[in-house]
């Protein structure tokens, strides 16, 4: 795309793409903005833009950063903003937006689901069925109940708040780790992951990804969790130490794991195909019509905000 | 106890199959080849005085016939629509279920398939495990479970622990059963077409008998539609199978989730391909802790049976609802106890029975029992109790026992139900205007009228009589009293 003189009638806001747009997007907000790919920016635009709207996963360096001078926010679409060099955006006084409360309902419902699925067993009964072993090699053996269970849910956030409830709802015991104690939250607060780890029967993982985070699930919390514990991944992969699973799940130290996030995507480590206390799922907890809708809002809000002066919407705390 | 013979049907759990073993003397149905069964009955049949069956295996009518000596039949279930129940009624054969120990199970799986159907849990995990996932943006929309409009087909036990669960997720609840239930937030519908037409999922949870055979027919699972989703945790027969696999496999039903089916374990061939269906081999109460619990109260059933103690679980009397569980509450539920009648309860504090059923409202009670009873003290809270509410919930074929006092029930409004059918019958000792009597009853052939005679024998009277002296004269002596009530 190139850049034509700007004349005042038609004085959209440029805004550069790290990524081209979903469809989605593009149908929503193509009228209101001026897009350009920042690959395919000219020296003049790139210049001027304040704006980098972050579509999808893909990295944002400093690299990138550095090539926009006149940069202010960068607003992304995903709720993680790992994938985006903060430490660089903090040192710029750049604002970073994310998606904020778009994803967090339908995050919790597949988390919920991936607890039930694997702890019931739900997708390897599924494969049970259509494979004919039903009727070839008598009932599936018995799985273990989810009323009742203690949950401990990493990341008390928007995310990890609709969890609890739900899980709450299905008669489970719920504690939590976070940076700070939520005062207004029901459930039980534990300073220290190990500790939650060893008091949980199931861990959920719904906080960001950051360098303190990184392979916060190591093999000692693992441990801690134990062989009958489950550990749920909808946050990111980099939150766990994937070998260290691997091995875990292999030697029997822990009881089984639901899955949406890897360290590598689209990459899955191939031990875990033929394990039945596992679900595989590919990264889709929030890949709904209405999440989408509802990010295309937050984005679609931010930027307004932004370009008329406002406070932003969802501002990650840098 | 050994003198117990146990046939069990099936080898359906290994702790419960030992244990039958060593406290009772078991016979295994399956140790006889099926051409010789016959012959197999015949020769133990002396010695059979109980069966043990599940959801698939249970005591039919031929089985029953095969067994002269049969007393009692447990199942290892809470659905015994296999049980010739009516055959058992004539025969006088006790019938146990396990009720409430699956209950929380079954709700779990039944919102877990909900979610498993909508957002396609395990196509997700066939496409990775199939080396599928190559792209990070390649995606698959699914829709989401949080706000759906959830119905339920039945809202009992299992029905209510669905509802609750769903509501976390913020779905409305609607429902459909014989009778409309005190939960004003949950919409209740008459008409199941009209229940599936304005939901998103479809939740099947109510027992298996000969008026919900088929319940979800080929015209609700048109009204369910393109978008909806079927959740069967209940039996495959509530469901014209046949056509949910048509419907399923042409998309003019959305999605199913599906834990029971018509030929277990055969499903249908048609669904094994299908990536809109979730398919599960009647797990739906097999987790290690329920199965326990549920083999633990078949056992503790049969020993009951054999020791003559009362049952912990009989499907086979009246529920008794008792309003007031004190000295004559109490008395009252182990006499009923004796007929196999399973005893609810409403007080003001839940206590620990653990046979009787606490509920935290008299509608509630009154909605889940055949039989309520009046049975704690007058006063302010308790005047007029039994009010329209509660009669309602009763409902036609429910039945009042009155041995409290008069104004503990809304009394024109107890005689209207009555004079229209509404209320099954009553048995009434009291009245708020004694001695008069609503003429109105008079001419009813469904109720029974008594001059308040509960404590009117001369044994009753005589050691009522002598505890009125007795404290009149610790008064006089300035003793303790005997019976003081402030």
């Amino acid at each position: 795309m190139e850049t034509t003189p700007q004349s005042p009638a038609d004085e959209k806001p440029l805004v550069l793409l790290s990524q081209p747009l979903f469809p989605e997007f593009a149908a929503a907000l193509a009228g209101r903005y001026r897009f350009v790919l920042a690959a395919d920016a000219d020296a003049a635009a790139a210049a001027v833009a304040r704006v980098l709207l972050v579509p999808g996963l893909a990295p944002v360096t400093a690299e990138h950063l550095a090539r926009l001078p006149a940069l202010e926010l960068v607003a992304g679409t995903s709720v993680g903003v790992d994938h985006v060099d903060l430490d660089n955006c903090r040192s710029r006084g750049l604002s970073v937006t994310n998606a904020g409360p778009a994803f967090a309902v339908d995050s919790a419902d597949y988390a919920v689901g991936l607890v039930v699925a694997v702890l019931r067993r739900v997708a390897a009964a599924d494969a049970y069925v259509r494979r004919g072993r039903w009727a070839a090699d008598g009932d599936y053996p018995l799985a273990t109940k989810v009323s009742g269970k203690r949950v401990g849910i990493v990341g008390l956030g928007n995310i990890g708040s609709r969890v609890a409830r739900r899980l709450a709802a299905f008669g489970c015991a719920v504690s939590y780790h976070s940076r700070s104690p939520k005062p207004s939250s029901p459930y039980t607060f534990v300073p220290a992951l190990l500790d939650l780890a060893a008091g949980s029967d199931v861990l959920v993982l719904s906080c960001a990804l950051t360098d303190e985070t990184k392979h916060m699930v190591n093999r000692t919390v693992m441990e801690a969790l134990g062989k009958d514990g489950v550990l749920i991944n909808v946050g990111r992969g980099g939150l766990v130490d994937e070998p260290e699973l691997v091995r875990c799940l292999r030697d029997g130290a822990i009881g089984g794991a639901g899955l949406d996030v890897y360290a590598n995507e689209p990459a899955v480590p191939p031990e875990l195909f033929g394990m039945d206390n596992v679900v595989l799922s590919d990264h889709r907890a929030v890949i709904t019509p209405e999440s989408i809708r509802g990010v295309l809002e937050v984005v679609t809000a931010n930027l307004d905000a932004f370009f008329s002066g406002r406070p932003l919407v969802s501002p990650v705390q840098l | 106890m050994e003198s117990l013979g146990v046939l069990l049907l099936h080898p359906m759990n290994a702790y419960l199959e030992q244990e039958l073993d060593r406290r009772f003397r078991l016979i295994r149905l399956w140790d006889s080849p099926p051409d010789a069964r016959a012959d197999f009955l015949r020769s133990n049949a002396a010695a059979i005085r109980a069966v043990v069956g599940n959801a698939g295996y249970n005591a039919d009518s031929a089985l029953i016939d095969a067994l002269p000596a049969l007393e009692i039949v447990a199942s290892f279930s809470v659905g015994i629509d296999r049980v010739d129940l009516a055959k058992c009624r004539e025969r006088g054969i006790r019938v146990t279920n396990t009720p409430d120990v699956l209950t929380d199970d079954v709700a779990d799986l039944a919102v877990g398939l909900a979610i498993a159907a909508l957002r396609k849990i395990p196509q997700a995990d066939r496409y990775v495990r199939a080396g599928l996932w190559k792209a990070k943006g390649d995606y698959t929309l699914t829709t989401r479970f949080s706000g759906k409009r959830v119905a339920i087909l039945g809202l009992g036990r299992i029905g209510l622990a669905v509802a609750k669960r769903a509501e976390a997720f913020d779905c409305s609840i609607s429902y459909h059963s014989r009778s409309q239930k005190p939960f004003p937030n949950y919409r209740f519908f008459t008409n199941v077409v009209d229940l599936a037409a304005n939901c998103d999922v479809l939740i099947v949870a109510c027992s298996l008998n000969a008026e919900t055979h088929h319940i979800v027919s080929r015209e609700v699972i048109h009204a369910l539609g393109p978008e909806g989703v079927l959740i069967n945790i209940g039996r495959g027969a509530h469901v014209d199978e046949p056509e949910l696999v048509s419907a399923l496999f042409e998309k003019r039903l959305g999605a199913a989730g599906l834990d029971v089916f018509e030929h277990e374990p055969f499903p249908p061939e048609q669904l094994i391909g299908l990536d809109n269906v979730v398919l599960v081999p009647h797990v739906g109460s097999d987790t290690e802790e329920t199965c326990k619990a549920m083999a633990d109260l078949v056992l503790q059933n049969l020993e009951a049976h054999a020791l003559n103690k009362p049952l912990l679980t009989p499907f086979s009397g009246k529920r008794v609802g008792i309003i007031g569980l004190g000295r004559i509450g109490l008395a009252i539920a182990t006499r009923v106890e004796a007929f196999d009648c399973p005893v609810n309860y409403y007080q003001r504090t839940k206590k620990e029975y653990p046979n009787y059923t606490y509920y935290p409202s008299v509608v509630e009670l009154a909605a889940n029992s055949d039989v309520l009873v009046v049975a704690c003290p007058l006063n302010e809270q308790t005047r007029h109790i039994v009010n329209r509410e509660v009669i309602d919930a009763l409902g036609p074929k429910g039945v009042l026992i009155n041995i409290g006092r008069g104004p503990h029930v809304d009394e024109p409004e107890l005689v209207s139900a009555l004079v229209e059918g509404r209320l099954g019958g009553a048995g009434l000792d009291v009245f708020e205007d004694e001695p008069n009597v609503p003429e109105a009853l008079f001419t009813l052939d469904n109720v029974v009228l008594v001059p308040h005679v509960g404590s009117g024998t001369h044994e009753t009277r005589q050691a009522m009589a002598d505890l009125v002296l007795g404290n009149l004269e610790a008064h006089v002596l300035k003793k303790p009293l005997l019976t003081p009530v402030v």
